[in-house]
């Protein structure tokens, strides 16, 4: 079964602009945002970060994807802390 | 006897005629000439402050034109540009491959004016303004020509337009909604009243005034000898917007002046924000960006909107939030897309963060970490780890880089669309999208080209695509050049 992939707008809270993520829609959330993470301004950041949705709905870091909702062209964004 | 000026002018800058053998409507289609539309009546009293006449008008461009070719013969061709700060030389690059072709469109804006303007007098006037727009693109055409010998990139003077460069995209896009793709009311308003008299005062008389001080003397004298062209071409736009405020149309002109301010604003925030305080050496800053924005636009443009009892954009706490951030936010951006830029892009010494502190009391302690960790990365890993890893996101509407307003405040926003999603850096730019879906929808961004597969995802390619010869060609750190590892083949699989 080909894997199905999506392309997202990833934001993270120190960084300066969206970057465009291209992701398996199975992939976990958390694995997305330390995908993004290693793209921003500060890679070797580590520790909790919080996934919000365009709504700012938190979205559950174990959940892939495609089930956090997340669709093509969707914003999600990576803030530290939590 | 022959008359005097003013008792034939009036009579020669009032042709207009009641047609008898065609409806006024086939004359002056609404699809050309804009809306609302209304009978010559209602244009009748269109009037512009500062009447010229055609000899007039010639005999004042020879003299600005004979200015210009002085400077540039005393200076001596051969020695023209020596000496000039490499910064600067990169702004130049950067405003002559913006600008130069846009001004030629500006001429096609113009003759659609000429011929589908609604009183004789807006006609006569459009048609010295095509002659002005003609000579806008030939000026910086000449001096981009002279600079060829001094850095090759000079040819994107005319070239720029010519291609798929991503910043170009972005001019392409705003000029074509300004003016190419409008209608004749649409262009007085958005071109002329709102960009025109509220923004293109920033880039030619302030950085004229830059010019000066950076020992740039013909590009100075280019520049202000274009602007006063501007001033007078561009009393086109306050007629008309009082005779739609007349003829109850006061809504539409509002919501074109809206619009325009916005999309007017995101392109000088690259052009002339990151320009004046990244490119201009320090010693030739006369004043902040912000500065000559409050002055210029804040204060002088909200004049022209109050004399029409209009209301400032409804994004003004946004817009001012801006100005102390965007233009920071977007030269961080530049640098780390500067392979796909036809000019090269400075990091702030320490000079220059002293003087942007100076400017904006909150730069050092939001930007600085982020110039301090390119530094680290310079010196540790070279080149290659202070060059972007991914796409940037890209405004569906501007075509910009959806950047912060500053670092901890997001505006990106979404809007879906039939099937799909469109990007877009902030709620004005939504909205604008939002009022005209069928107008922009269909524009692929540079990023959903590259989804599509319309263009490539490997950055090589990409350079070529956009027509960049990569890497002599494409941007690099101004004080550092380039590492020797860009020089290198791509390795390729036989």
């Amino acid at each position: 079964m080909s894997t199905v992939r999506a392309y997202l707008f990833g934001f993270l809270d120190d960084d300066f602009f969206g970057r465009v993520v291209v992701v398996p829609t199975d992939q976990t959330v958390a694995t997305l945002a330390a995908q993004l993470a290693a793209w921003g301004p500060t890679p070797e950041r580590r520790g909790r970060v919080i996934v919000t949705d365009e709504s700012g709905a938190v979205l559950d870091p174990a959940a892939t994807v495609a089930e956090a909702g997340l669709v093509n062209g969707d914003i999600f964004t990576v803030t530290a802390g939590g | 006897m022959v008359l005097r000026r003013d008792d034939w002018l009036d009579l020669a800058r009032k042709v207009d005629w009641t047609y008898r053998y065609v409806d006024e409507r086939d004359v002056f289609p609404e699809a050309l000439s804009g809306r609302p539309w209304l009978t010559h009546e209602a244009w009748q009293g269109w009037s512009e402050v500062y009447r010229t006449t055609y000899r007039e008008y010639v005999a004042n461009q020879r003299s600005k034109d004979d200015a210009v070719q002085g400077v540039r013969s005393v200076l001596g061709k051969a020695h023209v540009n020596e000496g000039l700060d490499p910064g600067w030389v990169q702004l130049v690059k950067f405003h002559n491959g913006a600008l130069a072709l846009a001004e030629y469109a500006g001429a096609v804006a113009e003759l659609r004016m000429a011929r589908f303007g609604r009183d004789s007098a807006w006609r006569t006037m459009a048609t010295l303004g095509a002659l002005d727009e003609i000579r806008h693109t030939q000026i910086p055409l000449q001096l981009g020509h002279d600079l060829l010998s001094l850095d090759g990139n000079f040819d994107w003077t005319h070239r720029a337009y010519h291609t798929d460069e991503w910043v170009i995209i972005a001019a392409r896009h705003l000029f074509d909604d300004m003016f190419l793709a409008a209608d004749a009311i649409d262009t007085a308003i958005q071109l002329n009243f709102v960009f025109e008299t509220g923004f293109s005062n920033l880039q030619f008389m302030a950085m004229a005034a830059m010019a000066d001080a950076a020992d740039h003397h013909l590009f100075e004298k280019a520049l202000a000898s274009i602007q006063t062209d501007e001033a007078r071409h561009a009393q086109i736009g306050h007629p008309v917007v009082r005779t739609l405020l007349e003829n109850g149309a006061k809504e539409r002109a509002q919501h074109l002046i809206d619009k325009m301010f916005w999309r007017s604003w995101r392109l000088l925030i690259p052009l002339t924000g990151t320009a004046m305080e990244y490119l201009t050496p320090v010693g030739a800053r006369t004043r902040s960006f912000k500065e000559f924005m409050q002055e210029w636009v804040v204060e002088q443009f909200m004049k022209n909107l109050a004399e029409f009892d209009l209301e400032r954009p409804w994004f003004w706490d946004l817009f001012l939030d801006e100005l102390d951030h965007a233009h920071h936010s977007f030269q961080l951006g530049l640098y780390a897309y500067r392979t796909t830029l036809w000019f090269d892009i400075a990091s702030p010494d320490r000079v220059e963060r002293d003087w942007l502190a100076t400017k904006y009391p909150g730069w050092e302690a939001t930007y600085g970490p982020h110039w301090d960790r390119i530094e680290d990365c310079w010196r540790t890993h070279g080149e290659a780890a202070t060059l972007a890893q991914a796409l940037p996101a890209l405004c569906n509407l501007c075509q910009l880089p959806t950047l912060f307003v500053r670092p901890g405040r997001n505006t990106a926003c979404t809007l879906q669309v039939g099937e799909r999603n469109y990007l877009f850096c902030s709620d004005p730019c939504r909205w604008i999208f939002s009022q005209e879906p069928a107008r922009f929808a269909g524009h692929h961004s540079l990023v959903d080209r590259i989804v599509l597969g319309e263009a490539p995802g490997k950055l090589t390619d990409l350079h070529r695509w956009m027509g960049l010869d990569a890497p002599v060609e494409t941007g690099k750190d101004l004080r550092r050049g380039l590492d020797p590892w860009r020089l290198q083949p791509v390795p390729t699989v036989s």
